[in-house]
């Protein structure tokens, strides 16, 4: 049991060999960078079992590629006008890196999210993984509540959980091809559109 | 006569299974959730939630809106109360900028918040009367919370989607005239909540309907990751305004109501004890609501967070309400995740409607006070 | 803000101000509690001035006040139509009876007429108690939701509303689902309705009135209210339906159940007046102890109680009506075995659930309450078809009582209570009530 989230962020570190304290945590929240996705289960494991985090509280990512070209809409929208719809007085230039942790590049970052509820302490865990190559650990065996966000998480953005039992779409209509929430993604025209 | 014979054992009986299919048009699946049930009888062998129907990609849409529009669009979400969801926002989006609204806003947050909290909790009351079959109370439930929409339409215009949260503030500000008329309508419920514990709550057909159904442990619950009411009733002490307070909700005085074994009627009573706790928050915040501005000072009209990732949650009427922002500089959210309690809550559905009639189905889906406008997004 | 705008037109004052002095009623308009403003629009409000806050200044504004000059409007409503319509013209109809032989008609064409008169009055206050009931219904549980109701249709109170749904469900297009077995599917609500209407036969509607005098009326209502649940089944299996079906095979269970205490239910009553004809009964019934208690079944000590109040609830369960509307608990069953019907043969189904209401207020009227008998010596001057109706329309009203104020209990609940509480003390009353009887307290 740890008592302060620095003492469960130590021992976490201590317990894990890839990890390290995010450079960009989230706010406020205590947030560990896992570099080897190996090691998801078994921070999952120490961090229920020996911290008490067994409230798991939030699976998803971020597609860190750029802002998204809005693909059939307008032709004039590019990276630099992505919101010609809205009434912006004078748009922006968008940096190509922003920088605090926002830097455009091909990764799907994994966030994972714990709560202690008797402690009342909250970590964020972080995982890495290439855009074409989004694969990781499940941790339904450990929450169930992995279940449904799993699944979600893979029908919107496309990343495959290993050891799910039941991996498939959820929110999302059986024929749309893609995971929307991919900066990339592109509507194919189905029976819906008019 | 051979004995043997006579003797009907159950394997050597051919009985087959039902699939039964509950929704997404049906009166009690509260909006467009499918359920597919395989029965054997009355009795559930196999339950898969389906959800989807009313998938509107809320969360892609809030990546091409600036804060304030996707404040519009998360009005949408859990319609029956959508105070919270702008809030979650907001104070996400405040994270990044390191703005702090200025205290009458806090204080105006807290008001709407807790109103609506009663609304939305109202409605559960009423549909869940509807669910188990007595219909009267839904009418009554639905007189008080007409007073709540109108003192809601009073102050920002809106009934249903309020868009009432600002980043850095709230759009509109009360009068003398709606605190009256708050106190008034206080005054006017405190009595009918006690009127629906002598109509609904502790009537002896009531109990004996939810009581033992859909028993859920303290540790079930945690493993799938209930919040809100539905975690509480099963004895879980989790509510965000007392573990993360936002909004100054550290400077009220109220309980979290717990239930005991976390059966249907535990969760249902938690909301109708939130109620009364609503109340006494609602009555300190009109008691002392800090003069001055509501909006904070020096935000450009359409705010841009600086680069980085902030999370915010709330504790909306259904849970634990979390939106996770990540922004790179730019007028709209990068990216921005809602974790959904509705949607979470439902998971667990799988596990413990196994074993229960039919008949329970409907007051254990009930119970979870689910609005599919949350669950799909 | 408010105060320099106390009276804003709702069209914006566009139109132009009236003068002062343009009519008293001004006055009177200008005490009325201030229209609440947006403070930041200035645009009136109006849902806030409806609140009940502001409504419920007497204590008659109450619903339950509200529902109880109902229910005694209902009562007398209810006399006026059912009760005037059999009680009167049964005196026409025994003149007719005495002046077709003199007409020169034949015996057996007498009797056919006969029989058509009684059986046209016998459907014409199914009928009208389908029409009548529905409505009471409806008022009755606005009342207790703290609405209105119908207002409009007719005129007063909407007593009109019934009539135009049923011309508009007589209009309804009749939808046979694809699935539905056709022909099980029409027989079904005429097989519903048939018993309902015969079971009326010896229903006293007043000392000595009924469209039949049967000796062992008590079995031969019994018998044809049983039937029904025959219809019921066929409608639920016929539609082609999972949740028609559940539906039928839940009434074909709850209501075969609930025949056993509603018929042990009434032995005592049997054993008391000596007699299975309701004739008997009611006259039973008739006298004073000291004079002013009336000897109604329904006060003899203990065992009267319980028999009157197992025979109300498993009527209620008869009847498919809250907390035992099982079979069509629609947020279950959607709406159970009814559901793949419309228009008339929909109609027919709620026709003969207000029959057996009807039916069972008239029974619990005949058995427990003195039938015809006045309440008290000094008001026999009241026929007994007053009193008899009024009776049962009371009856009636606690059966819509119910159903607005309880939830439904569950399949296992249902079957538990009944036989495991209901029929096993109903044997316990038979037992009392011959203890009573061997006592002579008769």
């Amino acid at each position: 049991m740890a008592s302060t989230k620095d003492a469960a962020l130590a021992r976490l570190l201590e317990h894990l060999s890839s990890a390290e304290p995010a450079a960009h945590p989230i706010k406020d929240y205590p947030t560990v960078r896992l570099s080897d996705p190996a090691e998801i289960t078994k921070a999952a494991a120490f961090l229920k079992d020996e911290l008490g985090f067994d409230y798991l509280e939030m699976i998803t990512a971020v597609d860190w590629l750029g802002p998204m070209q809005l693909d059939g809409l307008a032709a004039a929208r590019t990276a630099a006008h992505p919101f010609k719809e809205t009434p912006l007085k004078a748009d922006p230039p968008v940096t190509p890196a922003p920088g605090a942790g926002a830097a455009y590049r091909p990764v799907l970052d994994l966030l994972w999210s714990f709560g202690n509820l008797r402690e009342n302490l909250k970590m964020f865990l972080r995982l890495e993984v290439p855009r074409d190559q989004a694969e990781v650990a499940s941790l339904t065996a450990l929450f169930p509540a992995a279940d449904w966000q799993e699944r979600e998480a893979f029908d919107l953005l496309g990343v495959r959980f290993l050891g799910h039992p039941n991996l498939t779409k959820i929110l999302t209509t059986e024929d749309l091809a893609g995971h929307p929430l991919r900066k990339d993604y592109a509507h194919q025209k189905d029976r819906f559109d008019e | 006569m051979n004995k043997e014979a006579l003797i009907v054992s159950e394997a050597s009986m051919h009985t087959d299974t039902m699939f039964l299919n509950m929704g997404p048009q049906h009166p009690s699946t509260h909006g467009v959730l499918r359920l597919g049930l395989t029965v054997s009888g009355e009795v559930i062998a196999k339950a898969v939630p389906d959800v989807g129907y009313l998938h509107r990609g809320i969360e892609k849409l809030m990546e091409t809106r600036t804060y304030n529009q996707g404040v519009v669009l998360a009005d949408r979400l859990d319609y029956c109360s959508a105070m919270p969801n702008g809030l979650a926002i907001c104070l996400a989006a405040e994270k990044l900028m390191a703005v702090t609204a200025p205290p009458r806003a806090q204080a105006l947050r807290v008001l709407m918040c807790e109103l609506n909290r009663i609304a939305s909790h109202l409605i559960f009351m009423g549909t869940y009367g509807i669910d188990i079959g007595a219909l009267t109370p839904f009418l009554y439930a639905f007189r008080e919370r007409e007073m709540i929409l109108d003192l809601f339409e009073m102050c920002c215009g809106g009934r249903l989607t309020y868009n009432y949260m600002r980043l850095g503030g709230v759009s509109n500000d009360i009068d003398d005239n709606w605190i009256a008329k708050c106190r008034e309508f206080l005054e006017f419920f405190k009595p009918r909540v006690d009127e629906y514990d002598t109509l609904l709550s502790f009537n002896p057909i009531f109990r004996s309907r939810t009581q033992d159904v859909g028993l859920i442990s303290a540790q079930t619950a945690k493993a799938w990751g209930l919040s809100g009411p539905n975690l509480r009733g099963s004895g879980v002490n989790y509510d965000v305004r007392k573990s993360d307070p936002y909004c100054g909700y550290d400077r009220f005085d109220f309980n979290v109501p717990l239930g005991q074994t976390g059966s249907c009627w535990d969760r249902y009573y938690c909301r109708v004890q939130e109620m009364r706790q609503s109340v006494r928050i609602i009555e300190a915040a009109l008691a002392d609501i800090p003069a001055g501005e509501i909006m904070a000072k020096g935000l450009a009209k359409i705010p841009k967070p600086p680069a980085g990732e902030a999370y915010a949650h709330v504790e909306a009427s259904r849970g634990d309400l979390g939106v996770f922002l990540a922004s790179d500089g730019n007028a709209a959210p990068y990216r921005l995740h809602l974790r959904a309690p509705c949607f979470i809550n439902l998971a667990v559905l799988q596990e413990i409607l196994v074993g229960n009639k039919v008949a329970d189905v409907v007051a254990i889906l009930g119970s979870f006070d689910i609005v599919l406008g949350e669950v799909d997004r | 803000m408010n105060e320099q705008q106390p009276h804003l037109p709702l069209d914006g004052g566009a139109s132009k101000p009236k003068p002062e002095t343009a009519k008293p009623a001004a006055a009177a308009k200008a005490s009325l509690p201030k229209p609440v403003l947006n403070h930041r629009s200035g645009k009136l409000l109006i849902g806030t001035r409806y609140w009940p806050t502001e409504v419920w200044k007497s204590p008659w504004s109450l619903p339950r006040y509200r529902a109880g000059a109902l229910w005694l409007a209902g009562i007398i409503l209810g006399i006026i139509g059912i009760g005037a319509a059999v009680g009167e013209l049964a005196a026409w109809g025994d003149k007719l009876l005495v002046l077709m032989p003199k007409l020169g008609l034949p015996a057996l064409a007498v009797a056919w007429i006969w029989v058509l008169i009684k059986l046209g009055c016998v459907i014409g206050v199914i009928v009208a108690n389908g029409l009548w009931a529905v409505w009471w219904e409806r008022k009755i549980s606005a009342h207790i939701q703290s609405r209105f109701g119908p207002m409009y249709a007719g005129g007063f109170h909407g007593w009109a509303q019934t009539i135009f749904d049923t011309i508009k469900l007589l209009l309804k297009e009749d939808i046979t689902p694809a699935s539905a077995d056709r022909v099980i599917h029409t027989l079904a609500p005429v097989i519903t309705i048939a018993p309902c209407v015969m079971a009326f036969a010896p229903v006293l509607f007043g000392k000595e009135l009924a469209a039949a005098k049967i000796d062992v009326g008590v079995l031969y209502i019994f018998a044809f209210a049983g039937i029904s649940v025959i219809g019921i089944v066929m409608a639920g299996w016929a539609s082609g339906n999972k949740y028609s079906l559940l539906g039928g095979l839940r009434a074909a269970a709850q209501m075969v159940s609930y025949e056993l205490p509603r018929g042990f239910s009434v032995v005592p009553v049997i054993m008391f007046a000596g007699s299975l004809d309701l004739a008997v009964i009611d006259a039973a019934q008739a006298g004073y102890w000291f004079g002013f208690i009336p000897r109604w079944f329904v006060f003899y000590p203990v065992v009267g109680q319980i028999a009157f109040l197992f025979f109300l609830i498993a009527s209620v369960a008869e009847t498919n009506r809250t907390p035992f509307d099982i079979p069509e608990a629609e947020s279950e069953l959607v709406a159970g075995f009814h559901t793949e019907f419309s228009g008339m043969k929909w109609s027919m189904f709620f026709l003969t659930e207000y029959g057996y209401v009807l039916l069972s207020s008239f029974l619990l009227a005949t058995f427990f309450l003195g039938g015809g008998a006045p309440l008290l010596p000094a008001l026999k001057f009241i026929p007994s078809w007053i009193w008899m109706t009024g009776k049962a329309m009371s009856m009636m009203f606690v059966f819509l009582w119910f159903r607005w104020t309880f939830p439904r209990l569950r399949v296992d609940q249902l079957m538990d209570f009944n036989w495991k509480f209901l029929l096993p003390w109903s044997f316990a009353n038979i037992a009392l009530a011959g203890v009573v009887v061997w006592w002579g307290l008769k």
